[in-house]
């Protein structure tokens, strides 16, 4: 008997069903192995697929809307999963099958499906009783959209220009010394002056 | 945050505010203003979906949208600093309208436990 989870956020509704892995002793209501998903979205064609497309799918909705958060351009791109945007409301996935003569399937949905999908996806990600591996996909990331992910605040680019202009200023304020001691020329004035 | 005032005071650190107190805002201050939109968010979850789902549908609910926007310019016009390029951005009418989807969609996707980390990467890159 498989054991089924669903997670639902509004019009969206995620369900996975699978087995516990009782090898690592896994409580019986626990899901590891996972054979069969289906997402759902409220008047969209049934999402399904096996245990490997979960991941990636996943990762091209969280990456997706990270450059679409975060005003990069809204592209993402898979051998699994296409997503772009229409306009700022309206986003296009594109869903390609493994098997050859299977035509891709393209659903249109707006921000608030999108955010529903997510939150689901969240759910699943915070529930203790699945456990999903990671996949490969997620290094294959496009250059571009890794780019816009892996950007650190570098702490050198905060301390190296003050730390620049202090030691260029010491260092011309050091020649600038040499060529006029004003100690010196006091000394001098009042020599002259004694004389 | 020890009590509502701290929250109300808090608020006068906005630099785009017409009372604006040039006082940088404290990291723990940032955190716990973050945990609170979070908190919000998460309860009015159902209502940022209606707007959102309103622009998509403008000829269903199209009069939310309206309403929120200008609720929304109402506000900043009675509280912001009118004479700022950065103010005058958030209600320039095709501008706006990017910048509310936007801020609406980061809200309503944080509102998972993970949702205060999430906002937080969102506002550092932003």
């Amino acid at each position: 008997m498989q054991n089924r989870l669903l997670f639902h956020q509004s019009s969206v509704s995620l369900e996975i069903i699978g087995l516990p892995d009782y090898s690592n002793n896994e409580n019986k209501d626990q899901i590891s192995i996972i054979s069969q998903w289906k997402l759902t979205i409220i008047d969209k064609p049934l999402i399904e697929g096996k245990i490997e497309h979960l991941r990636p799918i996943m990762d091209a909705f969280y990456n997706y809307s990270n450059l679409l958060i975060n005003n990069e351009i809204p592209i993402f791109q898979s051998k699994l999963i296409d997503i772009k945007a229409d306009n700022i409301y309206i986003h296009n996935i594109t869903l390609k099958s493994s098997k050859p003569d299977v035509k891709p399937l393209i659903i249109k949905i707006g921000n608030s499906l999108l955010s529903d999908t997510i939150n689901c996806f969240d759910q699943l990600n915070e529930s203790p009783k699945v456990r999903i591996k990671e996949s490969v996909l997620t290094n294959i990331i496009p250059k571009k959209v890794k780019f816009g992910l892996s950007k650190k605040v570098k702490l050198s680019n905060f301390f190296l220009p003050p730390l620049l202009a202090i030691s260029s200023l010491i260092l011309f304020s050091y020649t600038f010394i040499n060529f006029y001691n004003p100690v010196e020329d006091k000394e001098k004035n009042v020599i002259i002056n004694t004389k | 945050m020890p009590n509502k005032v701290t929250i109300w005071k808090l608020r006068n650190k906005n630099p785009l505010r017409k009372s604006y107190m040039n006082n940088n805002i404290k990291l723990e201050e940032f955190d716990a203003l973050i945990k609170i939109t979070v908190e919000m968010s998460r309860y009015l979850y159902p209502y940022t979906k209606k707007i959102l789902q309103s622009k998509e549908e403008p000829e269903k609910d199209g009069f939310i949208w309206s309403d929120f926007n200008m609720r929304f310019v109402e506000l900043v016009n009675e509280r912001f600093n009118m004479n700022s390029i950065r103010v005058k951005k958030l209600i320039n009418q095709p501008e706006n309208d990017e910048i509310l989807i936007k801020s609406l969609l980061a809200l309503s996707l944080c509102i998972s436990n993970q949702g205060y980390q999430k906002l937080r990467n969102f506002l550092l890159n932003f």
